[in-house]
């Protein structure tokens, strides 16, 4: 493996520092001048009809300034991908936490002093809130769609009927999916100010600001040139901060006041109105040949939308398909249908659909190994796509390390022998997944990254980039990229927030894209900036620039290296010779993923593909239910790591993330109502509920990939509720299929399998 | 109606002049401008603005301002005397334990208190220690990693 001076070494974030001394500033530290703070009055009920509102009350309380609704918006129904949203409820409200409207005070408790002021009669309306009842005829409608259903996905190839009577073994489960939230630390928060000019500036916590900047156009009436997107710092999103009404309600309360306008979401209200992960049910049918061969999947899959379909259906579709190119069957029958319920609108959280399903997937896989007295890790292997192949969906794996990482965890984590000495209580599980780096069927209007690399007369250099660094790391990375190919040191690259006035248009940071588009956008504006230093550079040596290397911040003639100069000093006569023009260099990068073909689905969306297996082991308590995991291996194939501290502190939240979600973390929704909208309800992980998790990182190097690199982001968790939901099955002989498993399903189930004598009671 | 308050923050003393219901957070972040101290559910659950009251950790979004009346408060600022960073800030940078950095002041003063009663934690303990302080992303390992490189250190 080719070995390079910054890239592939582990380095602290550039930023870590500013961060660690509490001087980083977030989206919710931000202050402007004559700033003023937002809160929306959000319905109490999950379906209602708006007969009045009245602010009159509100609008004299002392340091009030301003009262909007629907009524000084322009009504114009918007959505990232049905046009089912309004900035403010517009004759219904429809869920629990609604945007019906907004004020602007000159505190925060002022603001929400006036929101318990302003009178809104309703009337309520029948509610619906489980997906399958939702989409019974005769259920009440929330939008104006058919039996609620956002969408339809189908797709057969080749004759699953037949084959599943040829199959040795066919497994069939239903498994529920629930629903979770991302909970990043800062909640949800903007600041919007539109200057006298009439041109709008939003500070955002958002991984799309391009995007958000083109929804939230057309939501407001304006010309794109009006809107500007700027990123501070922020505190985590995980498939979280995209679109959101919060920003859009800002923006009209500044457009009102003619001031800034900050709004940050209360914790309860990121809750009720964040975007959750879209809850599934998965009906999946999987059936193998006796030497382990997998043959047919049927899958139906129906997911709750809640009441705005955001990305759900993208997500659903996801759910539905994706894993075909992790292993290769054959025949295919598949159906997933989104639905629209009165609840919180949900949406992407770290997987998108491929976490719902690989946790249905590989359950089912660890059932059919038992079925097959089969090794779980070789069933994997035996069926999982390799370097070269192309999918039945067309996706060309470029490179795939899925063998090694089954291998290297089964390895690492001791699997045959645990396997062996097995012991009541006590168990270990294994699951795989695969992911995309990119999304061509999410971004049909173009796929790329791009960057641009500006050296100033210091020779300091500062990177732009259209992504979005949400804490994962990703300002580091391309900073590391950009010094690896200017050849200067680390500390030399600055990273530029993304201000959308300046930095080049990003797709953003979803679809464990950004190491790979980002990364290669900006690794071609660093090139083209290097080319532009050695035409200078090879004028004051008389030479050419290919006789001319960049290395260690010096610049100097491959032939006679005595010849030098510094990077720092070539970069100011750049400057000098060029009338004050500083170096900048542009680049994009475009990948020959192909567009899914609409019916057949036949394309190839990503440039590269990451592949995991991650073993879990457990020890159950069986008189409490409490699911302590002893030990945690997680092998990924990541291309390259380019810093590989933050690609294991990636692995390691994922990780973390996956087995909140497998035993504790749970949504509790009773009529549209979050019913623990708060940490102290929301159970997730602490420090004590997670072991020392041993990562392995596997690099095969990928063709398309910066410096061969793939994304982590999301196939960190992928595989977690399935390796943990199976280590508890090898631990009692009980199969879960519904998320989480909580100490309550396991004695519940535990009871009932030790009445009927299955199991042999623990002896104490 | 305003009462009178002095505090005395990272050695600083302030006079103001407070509502009986602001919290010590609020004053800290807004009247002081020590935005270092983070709120992340503003019900003392996730430990975002954990700052030091007479070197106790406590969540100053459940401490009212007035309850620190007269009292010394150590917040995230205090730490990095005049640029200089505290070995437990160079131990959360070097060990890669700092993520989206929103949870870090508040896990960077329990660790220091941590550290600072117990020099020689397991890490079990180191754990024990960090529990009222959430975080998202980093899955714990590498923030434990960083305050067990501290173990016995001799300064």
């Amino acid at each position: 493996m080719k070995k390079y001076s910054v890239v592939g070494h582990s380095v602290p974030q550039i930023d870590a520092n500013e961060k660690a001394r509490g001087v980083a500033e977030f989206v919710s530290d931000l202050q402007l001048a004559g700033m003023l703070y937002g809160k929306i009055l959000r319905s109490p009920h999950p379906h209602a009809r708006i007969l009045h509102i009245d602010p009159s009350k509100a609008r004299r309380l002392k340091g009030v300034k301003a009262i909007v609704t629907a009524e000084d918006t322009p009504q114009i129904p918007f959505g990232p991908r049905t046009e089912d949203w309004n900035i403010f409820a517009v004759e219904k409200v429809r869920f629990i936490g609604d945007e019906v409207a907004g004020v602007a005070a000159v505190d925060e408790d002022t603001a929400e002093e006036a929101l318990d002021l302003i009178r809104v009669e309703y009337e309520e309306l029948a509610s619906v809130f489980d997906p399958i009842e939702a989409m019974q005829p005769g259920a009440v409608l929330i939008h104006d769609k058919e039996r609620n259903i956002v969408s339809e996905f189908k797709l057969n190839k080749g004759d699953v009927d037949r084959a599943f009577q040829e199959c040795d073994v066919v497994h069939s489960e239903r498994y529920y999916t629930n629903q979770v939230y991302q909970a990043y630390l800062e909640p949800m928060a903007c600041v919007a100010h539109f200057d006298p000019t009439g041109k709008l500036t939003l500070y955002l916590a958002t991984q799309i600001p391009s995007m958000t900047r083109i929804t939230y156009a057309k939501a407001l009436g304006l010309p794109l040139e009006k809107i500007r997107v700027v990123v501070p710092y922020y505190g985590g999103a995980f498939g979280a901060k995209m679109e959101t009404n919060l920003h859009l309600a800002a923006a009209v309360l500044s457009q009102k006041t003619g001031k800034p306008i900050r709004m940050v979401n209360s914790r309860e209200e990121d809750f009720m109105a964040g975007n959750p992960r879209v809850p599934m049910y998965i009906d999946l049918k999987v059936g193998a040949k006796k030497d382990g061969t997998l043959v047919g999947k049927e899958v139906k899959i129906i997911g709750g939308s809640g009441a705005r379909a955001i990305y759900s259906m993208a997500i659903v579709a996801t759910a539905c398909y994706r894993v075909d190119s992790l292993y290769r069957f054959e025949h295919l029958r598949t159906e997933g249908i989104t639905v629209y319920t009165n609840t919180v609108p949900t949406s992407c959280f770290r997987g998108f659909g491929n976490a719902q399903m690989t946790f249905a997937l590989e359950s089912s896989l660890d059932m059919i190994a038992g079925h097959l007295n089969m090794d779980p890790a070789e069933l994997r292997i035996r069926n999982g796509l390799k370097t070269g192949e192309v999918s039945i969906h067309g996706w060309q794996i470029g490179s795939s390390g899925l063998e090694e990482c089954v291998q290297k965890a089964v390895e690492a984590s001791g699997w045959e022998e645990k396997r062996r000495k097995k012991r009541f209580s006590r168990g270990i599980g294994l699951a795989c997944c695969n992911h995309v780096s990119g999304n061509r069927a999410f971004s049909r209007e173009f796929d790329g990254g791009a960057g641009i690399v500006r050296i100033g007369r210091e020779g300091k250099v500062l990177v732009y980039h259209g992504e979005s660094d949400m804490g994962q790391g990703q300002r580091t990375v391309f900073a590391q990229i950009v010094a690896e190919e200017l050849g200067v040191a680390l500390d030399r690259i600055e990273v530029a927030p993304v201000d959308t006035d300046i930095s080049p248009f990003g797709l953003g940071s979803f679809a464990t894209r950004g190491t790979v588009f980002g990364g290669n956008g900006v690794k071609a504006a660093a090139q083209d900036a290097k080319r532009q230093i050695l035409e200078v550079a090879a004028e004051i040596f008389e030479t050419i620039p290919s006789e001319l290397e960049a290395k260690e911040g010096k610049i100097y003639v491959k032939e006679e290296p005595e010849r030098n100069l510094s990077f720092e000093k070539v970069a100011e006569i750049c400057l000098l010779r060029r009338g004050g023009s500083p170096i900048v260099g542009t680049g994009f990068w475009v990948p020959d993923t192909v567009l899914p073909d609409p019916v057949t689905k036949y394309g190839n969306v990503a440039p590269a593909y990451p592949f995991a297996c991650q073993i879990a082991e457990v020890e159950v308590d069986t008189e409490t239910g409490h699911v302590n995991v002893l030990h945690y291996t997680a092998a990924h194939d990541v291309g390259r790591a380019i810093n590989p501290q933050a690609t294991e502190g990636q692995i390691h939240g994922g990780v973390t993330q996956g087995i909140g979600w497998a035993l504790m973390e749970d949504m509790v929704v009773e009529k549209g109502k979050v019913l623990n909208p708060d940490f102290r309800d929301y159970v997730m992980p602490g420090p004590l509920d997670i072991p020392p998790i041993k990562s392995i990182l596997v690099e095969p190097i990928d063709p398309n990939g910066p410096f061969g690199a793939k994304g982590i982001g999301e196939p960190a968790l992928n595989p977690s509720p399935a390796a943990v939901a199976n280590a508890i099955y090898d631990a009692i002989g009980v199969r879960f299929t519904e998320l989480p498993i909580t100490p309550e399903k396991i004695l519940k189930k535990l009871g009932s399998a030790l009445d009927i004598g299955h199991l042999h009671r623990k002896k104490f | 109606m305003k009462y009178p308050l002095k505090l005395s923050v990272n050695g600083v003393l302030f006079e103001l002049e407070i509502p009986a219901n602001r919290t010590l957070l609020d004053v800290l972040r807004n009247e002081l401008g020590l935005k270092g101290t983070k709120e992340g559910c503003g019900a003392g659950e996730c430990g975002a603005c954990t700052v030091l009251l007479d070197d106790e950790p406590v969540n100053s979004c459940l401490v009212l301002a007035l309850q620190a009346d007269g009292r010394r408060i150590t917040t995230i600022e205090g730490l990095s005397g005049a640029g200089k960073l505290h070995p437990v800030h160079e131990a959360f940078i070097h060990h890669g334990a700092i993520q989206c950095g929103f949870c870090t002041p508040g896990m960077i003063l329990s660790a220091k208190v941590l550290l600072d009663r117990h020099p020689n934690p397991t890490e079990r303990e180191i754990r024990e220690g960090l529990v009222g302080n959430l975080c998202r992303c980093t899955g714990y390992q590498k923030i434990v990693e960083a305050v067990s490189s501290l173990v016995n250190r001799k300064d």
